[in-house]
């Protein structure tokens, strides 16, 4: 009785959000229920399937992708799009359903696994984040492989060329271990399960405590990380009884297109080193704004533009804007490429004439201004 | 001298928190003086090189930063940066290389020894201090800007001076200095990259390792960038 009511104040919270307070009302729902019913999570997810997505990037169109999929075996919530700390997952499971597929933080990922005792959870990737708060790759990935051992009932689906991922995997009962013939890491050097030096030959990795992503339960060719999720989705769906279905890749990119005055741009998250090298290499014309930020969600740091290489937007007419537009400009600077700086996005896109096709690579902050504008 | 030898350090391991950029800035000013340069990156399994001019180590996470301390402490490698040290070349070591190149740290749980370079010792604090930190370098006499994301905690010993006193932030631990300096040796905890935010002490790593003035740069956006970094961090 009392869950019952939390959740109609909850409901009524959201709703005044949304109307009196003109706010996105998504996880104020959320946030007033486990305020009022702190085990809501874990009663809620009590009669349905739960099915988790988490990862450094493509959770929220992964999700997506994976929602228009189990769909079709029954009826699906989900959490609001990109809202993914506990407060977004208990905000999905205040309506009732058959399943729930969640978009889940990485750093959240493991209370909501104890609670909501999902049959699945599927890891993307994971690389360098918001290492302020992050602190390390191998900190979420150790709590990761905790979270995989204490879940036997739970079947852990993930991409084993990512050794953090793998770490999970090869800690998780059940488990389907996915390869696209192996890739680097970023931070492959370490082993992250036994802590020496990790033994590479090409882009697959073995190392003598066992930690590989050779013998995978499936093989697949290599592409772009949104291929890769758009595969890892139709896995899941699959080992969950559904049918594989046509995913368009591009729906997987986090990119959208909008006008500005006859400016025609191509808007594309950018948030991490790892996104950023996925992103410059969809960069084909030679018109581009660059956005960097520096609020919570983007990294309150920005070294890690020092991870990157630029090489490729080199010739090419750049502006850049956002909090940190001079971060970027003496970043790009170094590596012999000049910008223009300037103080927002509207003067930046104002420098490009009518009907050219321009490339904006956004901030985490910056893409969802820009999108929800 | 107008040819430099940069020498990376296990980039591949010491590589966490953008502090590779140091070596790329340092290339770029050193165009500007019209000094030749070639970046040398040592793998966890290569030997040091015997000639360089500058030597760096940036910040990791714990069991990446144990294994470039035994690689350091293999074969000959130590005796190479000895000799360095005599010849007058320059080491610059931020966050985890700071405390490899200390005499004690605690990785992983348990306390190690460093590589003696540097007389100071690091324990772990009770809480991780991260964000944006601003000193007065005792080297340089003016403001640098960085960033800072450690657990460490450093102690200066006698023959160690402080290279920063802390105006925000952390640094060493005490809120009132930041890093160690010992002739031609730098330890900090400033990433950024520390050399990109304050494109000035670039110019100091290269005197130094060279022995020779330069004419000051004319970079107005290494400057504009500096500049604003300094007035932004309270």
């Amino acid at each position: 009785m009392r869950l019952k009511l939390s959740i109609l104040l909850a409901k009524l919270a959201g709703s005044l959000s949304k109307n009196v307070l003109r706010k996105s009302g998504e996880t104020i729902p959320g946030r007033v229920l486990l305020a009022l019913y702190p085990k809501a999570i874990s009663e809620l997810s009590k009669s349905r399937k739960i099915i988790c997505v988490s990862g450094t990037n493509g959770k929220t169109s992964t999700t997506k992708a994976l929602v228009t999929i189990i769909s079709k075996l029954g009826t699906v919530t989900t959490s609001p799009s990109g809202s993914n700390l506990d407060r977004g997952v208990a905000t999905a499971l205040m309506q009732k359903s058959e399943y729930a597929v969640l978009e889940v933080d990485e750093l959240h990922l493991s209370r909501v696994i104890t609670e909501a005792k999902p049959v699945a959870v599927l890891l993307l990737n994971l690389t360098r984040d918001q290492l302020h708060r992050m602190h390390e790759v191998k900190r979420v990935a150790d709590r990761w492989a905790v979270s995989a051992k204490g879940a036997p009932e739970t079947l852990f689906i993930g991409d084993a060329d990512d050794p953090f991922v793998e770490l999970a995997l090869a800690s998780a009962a059940q488990s389907h271990r996915v390869s696209f013939g192996g890739r680097k890491h970023l931070d492959g050097a370490v082993c992250p399960s036994c802590g020496i030096y990790l033994k590479w030959n090409r882009n697959d990795y073995k190392c003598a405590c066992g930690l590989t992503n050779l013998n995978a339960d499936a093989l697949f060719d290599s592409g772009s990380a949104a291929y890769r999720n758009a595969t890892l989705a139709n896995v899941t769906g699959q080992l969950l009884g559904g049918k594989v279905i046509a995913i368009d890749e591009q729906s997987l990119e986090r990119s959208v297109n909008r006008e500005y005055n006859g400016v025609k741009a191509n808007l594309r998250l950018t948030k991490n080193p790892a996104s950023w090298t996925e992103a410059l290499t969809s960069v084909t014309g030679n018109d581009v704004v660059l956005i960097v930020n520096s609020r919570e969600v983007d990294g309150i740091d920005t070294s890690w533009l020092w991870d990157i290489s630029f090489a490729v937007l080199s010739g090419k007419n750049i502006v850049v804007c956002g909090e940190r537009g001079l971060d970027i400009a003496y970043r790009l600077h170094v590596e012999g490429i000049e910008v223009e700086v300037t103080n927002n996005f509207e003067s930046a896109i104002s420098k490009f004439a009518k009907g050219s096709h321009v490339h904006v690579l956004a901030a985490y902050t910056a893409f969802h201004e820009l999108v929800r504008a | 001298m107008s040819q430099i030898r940069i020498v990376r350090i296990h980039n591949e391991l010491l590589g966490t928190y953008g502090d590779q950029g140091n070596a790329e800035v340092l290339a770029f000013r050193a165009k500007f003086h019209g000094i030749t340069t070639t970046i040398i990156d040592v793998g966890y399994n290569d030997p040091l090189p015997t000639n360089g001019d500058i030597y760096l180590l940036g910040g990791a996470e714990d069991a990446a930063q144990l294994l470039s301390l035994e690689a350091l402490q293999r074969d000959d490698n130590l005796n190479i940066l000895h000799f360095a040290i005599e010849r007058g070349a320059v080491i610059l070591a931020v966050c985890a290389g700071f405390q490899i190149i200390g005499n004690k740290f605690w990785a992983n749980g348990q306390e190690v020894d460093g590589l003696g370079l540097l007389d100071v010792i690091s324990v772990p604090g009770d809480k991780r201090l991260v964000g944006d930190i601003k000193t007065i370098s005792t080297v340089l006499g003016f403001e640098l800007t960085g960033f800072e994301n450690h657990m460490g905690r450093t102690i200066l010993g006698s023959s160690a001076e402080a290279f920063g006193k802390v105006v925000t932030g952390n640094g060493n631990g005490d809120g009132k200095f930041d890093g160690a300096v010992l002739g031609n040796i730098f330890g900090t905890y400033m990433h950024g990259p520390i050399l990109a935010r304050n494109p000035e002490f670039a110019d100091l790593l290269l005197t130094r390792a060279t022995g020779r003035k330069y004419a000051q740069i004319t970079d107005p956006l290494a400057l504009k960038y500096a500049s604003w970094r300094r007035k932004v961090i309270k």
